[in-house]
């Protein structure tokens, strides 16, 4: 399915997920929440998406993971962001700046 | 690709299971901590269970897209696939034993053939710079003569006069007596320019070629060996370099050997410069115009000089020409010069028929991959509950599809490699068959354009044989998913795939068997034509006279008498004639009919006009009889037709009809040298096709030996009619002619009716090649119709019991079972006629007295088809016979 995602939703879903692993270090589901919760409950990421988009940002050298355990005790995959990865989220968020501002501009005019 | 992803990609080729794992697990916590936040949420435990792995969406599922995105995944896939792929196929070795072989065929031939006509239409010349050599030719338009040889004079004019060529050079090729150790040995040899070499741009593999001062007028007389006759005949001496032989009464002195080249215009067994061929070096030649020795010119183009620029420059020489010298290039004859690329007239007599024969085995390879898409298709039917498995396991309709083609791919593969083991014994057959037309043939080899070839045919036969099929199966077993019926069934869009595949399959088989069936026609018909002539009984062979002992006519025509008397008292030998050319000799169809101008008295020719051209040959007395071309009016030759009497000539009835339509052409008289000399006809006799069955009958004239030179005067063939078989008496006719004289070479020992089955060999072995193509491709066809039946009528075994048991008679249903086959077979074979329609123009070229849309063969073929199509239908039908109602009611 990866390939079918337009570059601009994968581009968003990457920059969800690095602005919440910003602030600290998270399990994937507490990726998903976060970003349900950031978002105001406008996207709802689901596993068949969030997967394999954490993965490939790990072989992209953005996150890194390794287990731990959960508030409750539970084993469980923890990503932290990388230097690499804070370089990521700025770019994108510029560029995320950038289309939005001319979206808005554009709808504005007439 | 990021350097990051680039060490991922390695990490996911080694760690592998350990990353499967860390997955399984990294999932199964998710799920783990879904579950209890819906727990925290106030569900039970299996409540909270079931609504987590709604939420997750299917964990095989989830794990497969990571995979899928993991670097490298395409590579792991691919591993995976041909791993499944190589285990489907030991598993179902008929099935893909059926298929590798299928393939093999098409494959194999389309090798052998692509080896030809890679070889010879497209590999650069072995020349340095090939692209840059031309072939000249003189031409005179307005009198049809599209090669006119060239006089010394004219070489140097246009050698000197242009500003286009780094040079021209010049080749022409006599018969000499090459006297070696103790036998008198007849050499072809070719006397060229100096630099020919040069031009050329061959390096010798010993010693050295040609330099100018070895052209010099008193230079030693040196000679270069052909690579072919150093082998064979100085059995590849490597000290060669050196030996002298005697030739033309000199010693001449071996100074190198050339490499393993395609020889140009024909092959020759050793070279000499201009200044060492008697004719070419005589002074008086040299000073002659009209002295048309040189059959061949050709130069280099400057660099960046373009063909039509070098063209439109010789052009201006040959104009300069016709202007200083009207008498020898008068107007009327539209003199001129034409430049072309070596390249192409090296090949252009094979041109034709290499394409026709690899159009046809890309035909055999398309139909192949029809029935293994048709075979691949039915195989799927099976092994579909194993697709909705992996389907149902996580695999995307993308992967299906990618799975099956790499099992088609993976059989194609096995296809191309058998048919790289058949390819090499088909091609021995191909090169041999090339030869007769292009010197180039020599070069034929199976070297990596080939071998690129044959993969990139396999690999596009595997493709083309699997996609329709995977994309077909894929959806279908989609579709079955989706209704859940747990049973795909024979869906409709299937069925018409293989219906359509089939029609194909017999439309391009119709159309191969189209092109074989007019070949076929055509070579009956070139094999019944007479050729004016008794073609059995008859020994012929060539003479070669050394010439320094017969210095004048006299002495020639005095040992042909000697020659001739010796000859018919042989025993086994009925009569004997001398001729300078008898029908289907090689040099004869090679070369076709002369053209000689003549003046007939009392006809005047109009200024502008072209004078009558005719074929000439010279001949004995007893020739006519000897092969049996019968007289028609007045008489034969006559042995006081000598020196000391009238000039006399026969002409044939072709000329006969030209010029002398309504009256007795007996007493009439023409010349061969505007009037200086006169001819007499005493004679006529019917038309002989000498230059070929499939060509026209010249317009020709002949002239008695003894008036002419006898042996030495061109008339240096033999033909005997023997009351044995002809071959046979060989050995005794040699020892009857050495008696004569035993520096008479002998060579071109043939019996007429050889010579007139190799005139043949060209066509016929386009005809056999063609009918091999379409007889693989009928049987491919047949099978195939055969296989689609017995498919549906195992499909529709339950619906043919109901029939059955409904009282429906069993040949009744028979009968609607075979008119559904026929159906296809005739929807392919209306295709097919009209594909024909299109395509036999490019036949035309091949065919003799018989037209590309002949109704005839278009009939035959058909009903072939048909019979083949009826047959394939009926055997399959016939299960139906064996098919129980009750038992078929209570399948499933």
């Amino acid at each position: 399915m990866g390939q079918e995602q337009t570059a601009l939703l994968q581009g968003t879903l990457d920059l969800l997920i690095l602005k919440s692993l910003a602030l600290e270090e998270m399990h994937g589901l507490g990726i998903a929440r976060r970003v349900e919760q950031i978002t105001g409950g406008t996207f709802q990421v689901k596993p068949g998406s969030l997967f394999p988009a954490l993965h490939r940002m790990e072989e992209e050298g953005w996150v890194v993971s390794e287990w731990g355990e959960s508030e409750n005790n539970r084993r469980a995959k923890y990503y932290r962001i990388t230097k690499m990865g804070r370089k990521q989220l700025e770019t994108e968020a510029e560029r995320w700046g950038r289309i939005s501002l001319a979206i808005a501009q554009a709808l504005a005019s007439s | 690709m990021s350097l990051a992803r680039i060490r991922s990609f390695f990490r996911n080729l080694v760690h592998k299971p350990a990353l499967d794992e860390d997955l399984n697990q990294e999932v199964s916590s998710y799920l783990d901590l879904l579950t209890a936040e819906r727990m925290r949420e106030g569900m039970g435990r299996a409540q909270a269970e079931r609504a987590a792995k709604l939420e997750l969406g299917g964990s095989e599922q989830v794990k497969e897209k990571v995979r899928d995105i993991r670097a490298g995944a395409w590579l792991e896939t691919l591993v995976q696939d041909i791993r499944f792929g190589i285990r489907m196929i030991l598993h179902n070795p008929g099935f893909a034993s059926l298929v590798v072989i299928t393939l093999a065929l098409g494959i194999g031939a389309n090798t052998a053939i692509f080896s030809v006509v890679y070889g010879v239409l497209l590999r650069p010349l072995p020349y340095a710079e090939g692209s840059q050599l031309v072939v000249l030719k003189q031409e005179a338009k307005k009198a049809n003569l599209a090669n006119v040889n060239f006089s010394p004079k004219e070489i140097f004019d246009y050698r000197d006069g242009n500003h286009t060529l780094q040079s021209v050079v010049e080749y022409h090729s006599m018969m000499f007596l090459l006297l070696g150790n103790d036998t008198a040995e007849r050499v072809q040899t070719a006397v060229v320019s100096a630099n020919f070499f040069d031009v050329l741009g061959v390096k010798p593999l010993l010693g050295r070629t040609f330099v100018s001062s070895d052209e010099d007028k008193n230079a030693d007389a040196v000679l270069v060996l052909s690579f072919k006759y150093w082998q064979t005949h100085q059995g590849a001496d490597p000290h060669v370099v050196g030996k002298v032989f005697q030739m033309n009464n000199r010693p001449h002195t071996v100074i190198g050997v050339l490499p393993p080249i395609p020889q140009y215009p024909a092959e020759n067994d050793v070279y000499m410069p201009t200044s060492q061929c008697p004719f070419r070096a005589n002074p008086n030649n040299i000073a002659n115009r009209q002295f048309r020795l040189i059959s061949a010119a050709f130069g280099r183009l400057k660099p960046g000089v373009s063909l039509e620029k070098a063209q439109a420059d010789l052009s201006t020489v040959a104009h300069q020409m016709e202007a200083a010298y009207p008498k020898d290039y008068p107007r009327e004859y539209g003199y001129g010069i034409t430049a072309a690329p070596l390249q192409t007239e090296l090949t252009h007599r094979a041109r034709t028929t290499l394409i026709v024969l690899l159009a046809a085995a890309g035909f055999v390879l398309l139909i192949a991959c029809a029935n293994v898409a048709n075979l691949m298709l039915a195989r799927i039917l099976k092994r579909e509950r194993e697709l909705a498995l992996r389907t149902a396991l996580g695999a995307t309709k993308a992967r299906v599809i990618r799975q099956l083609l790499t099992e088609a791919v993976m059989l194609a593969m096995g296809g191309g490699i058998l048919g790289l083991i058949i390819a090499p014994s088909a091609l021995q057959v191909l090169v041999k068959f090339a030869a007769r037309f292009t010197t180039r043939a020599a070069e034929v080899k199976m070297d990596w354009p080939v071998l690129l070839f044959t993969l990139g045919a396999s690999l596009l036969a595997g493709i083309v044989a699997g996609f329709a099929p995977a994309l077909a199966s894929s959806r279908q077993v989609f579709d079955a998913l989706k209704q859940a019926t747990g049973q795909a069934t024979a869906s409709a869009s299937r069925q018409k795939l293989r219906g359509a595949l089939v029609i194909a399959q017999v439309a391009i088989s119709f159309m191969l068997l189209v092109g074989a069936g007019l070949m076929l026609r055509s070579i009956v018909t070139l094999e019944r034509t007479d050729p004016g002539f008794r073609l059995d009984h008859l020994l012929t062979m060539r003479l070669s006279v050394n010439f320094t002992h017969y210095q004048t006519s006299a002495a020639g025509e005095q040992l042909s008498s000697r020659l001739l008397e010796k000859l018919s008292t042989t025993a086994g030998v009925d009569s004997v004639g001398l001729a300078s050319n008898y029908p289907f000799s090689r040099q004869g169809i090679i070369a076709g009919p002369g053209r000689n101008s003549v003046q007939i008295e009392g006809r005047l020719v109009t200024p502008g006009q072209v004078p009558p051209q005719v074929d000439a040959d010279v001949v004995s007395t007893d020739y006519f009889t000897t092969i049996r071309q019968p007289l028609l009016m007045g008489r034969s030759f006559t042995d006081h037709d000598d020196q000391k009497s009238l000039a006399v000539a026969i002409i044939n009835q072709s000329l006969m009809r030209h010029f002398w339509a309504n009256e007795d052409p007996i007493g009439k008289r023409f010349s061969f040298d505007q009037g200086q000399h006169w001819n007499t006809i005493v004679g006529v006799v019917a038309d002989a096709r000498e230059y070929g069955l499939e060509r026209g009958i010249p317009e020709k004239v002949y002239v008695p030996e003894q008036q002419n030179g006898g042996a030495t005067g061109g008339a240096n063939r033999l033909v005997l009619r023997t009351s044995v078989d002809p071959m046979s008496i060989y050995p005794t006719v040699r020892a009857a002619i050495h008696s004569v004289d035993p520096q008479l070479a002998v060579d071109q020992v043939d019996s007429m009716e050889r010579l007139q089955q190799d005139s043949l060999t060209s066509p016929r072995t386009t005809t056999i090649l063609l009918a091999i193509f379409a007889g693989i491709a009928l049987l491919i066809s047949a099978t195939g119709i055969a296989g689609v039946m017995a498919l549906s009528i195992g499909q529709r075994t339950r619906e043919l019991g109901v029939r059955l048991a409904l009282g429906q008679s069993r040949s009744s249903v028979i009968q609607m079972v075979v008119r559904q086959g026929l159906a296809l077979a005739i929807a392919g074979t209306a295709l097919g006629v009209a594909g024909s329609l299109g395509l036999a123009r490019l036949l035309s070229s091949l065919l003799y007295q018989t037209s590309p849309t002949d109704a005839f063969t278009y009939t035959a073929v058909a009903a072939v088809f048909l019979a083949a199509a009826s047959l394939a239908c009926f055997l399959p039908a016939h299960r139906i016979t064996a098919i129980d109602p009750s038992m078929s009611l209570r399948q499933e």
